[in-house]
């Protein structure tokens, strides 16, 4: 029998960058492969990003910790699809994660930019369906709160 | 310059039908039998609705009253378990506008000979034409119709 949880939550994040330029860390393929796919402990196998309305991203990746962490080789896989765009101000998607082939989450996310003074205010929002003793909403925050600062860091990269 | 805004809600909507997983299932599966049930009021013009039902495929289907504005649902299907679970990613827009976007899960679980059916819904409400209240609403209304043409 298979069990199903659902969890949501949000992170609210402050930037001295301009929705512009955060919006362009999305839209980009190079910048957003830069903070959202790159990182250590990862051997990137596979991505791709077609970032329209209905289009779709996708990565593939060795998790180094695989045989520590799961007992085995582990890739993951992200697919995504994008739902609405809107330039500058909102992004929404759906994305399901696979560990080894196997969908272990689907999840809604929404990323609403707004202006903040000079700089901008980040709300990312995500709805999740969690599958058969998948990891759970915590590591999935977690994971998120790492991704938009590193985000934050390479805005601060480029600008340099 | 459109306000944006989102609002964010889940609601849960448990039914039990007196019919085996397999059967409620099928309902959803079959395009031919998910035609019967899923669209608006009997009174409303309806468009084909199409499903292509695989994880990958999509489903849609439109319709509103006679000369009025027009309801479109567009859907993806994320993930399938035969017979035990659906789960989609939904959006609807009136007329050209969109107005929500959404996670949908559909749970069978075998109750003796009847079937527990649970829907998840967490979805985000677009700028203001809709809320979550009404979408429950709508919601309630389609699994009645489900109801009817399970029973028929």
């Amino acid at each position: 029998m298979t069990t199903t949880t659902h969890a949501s939550f949000a992170i609210e994040r402050s930037y001295s960058a301009s929705p512009q330029r955060i919006f362009a860390a999305w839209a980009d393929p190079a910048a957003k492969r830069a903070w959202f796919v790159e990182g250590d402990g990862w051997d990137i196998q596979s991505y791709e990003i077609d970032f329209r309305e209905g289009g779709k991203e996708s990565s593939k990746y060795l998790f180094r910790k695989g045989e520590e962490i799961f007992g085995e080789k582990t890739v993951f896989t992200n697919n995504t699809v994008f739902n609405e765009i809107i330039p500058n101000e909102r992004i929404a998607f759906t994305y399901a994660m696979d560990r080894n082939g196997k969908r272990f989450s689907v999840s809604l996310a929404t990323v609403e930019i707004k202006l903040a003074g000079k700089g901008s205010r980040l709300i990312f929002s995500e709805h999740g369906a969690f599958f058969d003793g998948a990891d759970g909403v915590q590591m999935r925050e977690q994971g998120w709160q790492d991704l938009l600062k590193r985000l934050d860091e390479h805005l601060a990269e480029i600008k340099q | 310059m459109t306000k944006r805004t989102a609002t964010h809600a889940t609601f849960v909507i448990e039914r039990d039908y007196p019919h085996p997983p397999a059967k409620v299932f099928a309902a959803f599966a079959d395009p031919k039998k998910k035609a019967r049930w899923f669209g608006g009021p009997e009174e409303w013009e309806k468009s084909n609705h199409k499903l292509d039902f695989r994880i990958g495929g999509q489903e849609s289907v439109s319709g509103g009253p006679p000369g009025g504005t027009v309801h479109a649902y567009n859907a993806e299907i994320w993930d399938i378990v035969e017979n035990e679970r659906i789960v989609t990613s939904y959006q609807m827009h009136l007329d050209d506008r969109r107005i929500s976007v959404s996670l949908a899960t559909y749970e069978f679980k075998a109750n003796g000979a009847s079937t527990t059916f649970v829907l998840t819904e967490q979805g985000v409400f677009l700028d203001g034409y809709d809320d979550a209240g009404q979408r429950e609403e709508g919601t309630r209304e389609l699994l009645s119709q489900l109801e009817t043409y399970l029973n028929t």
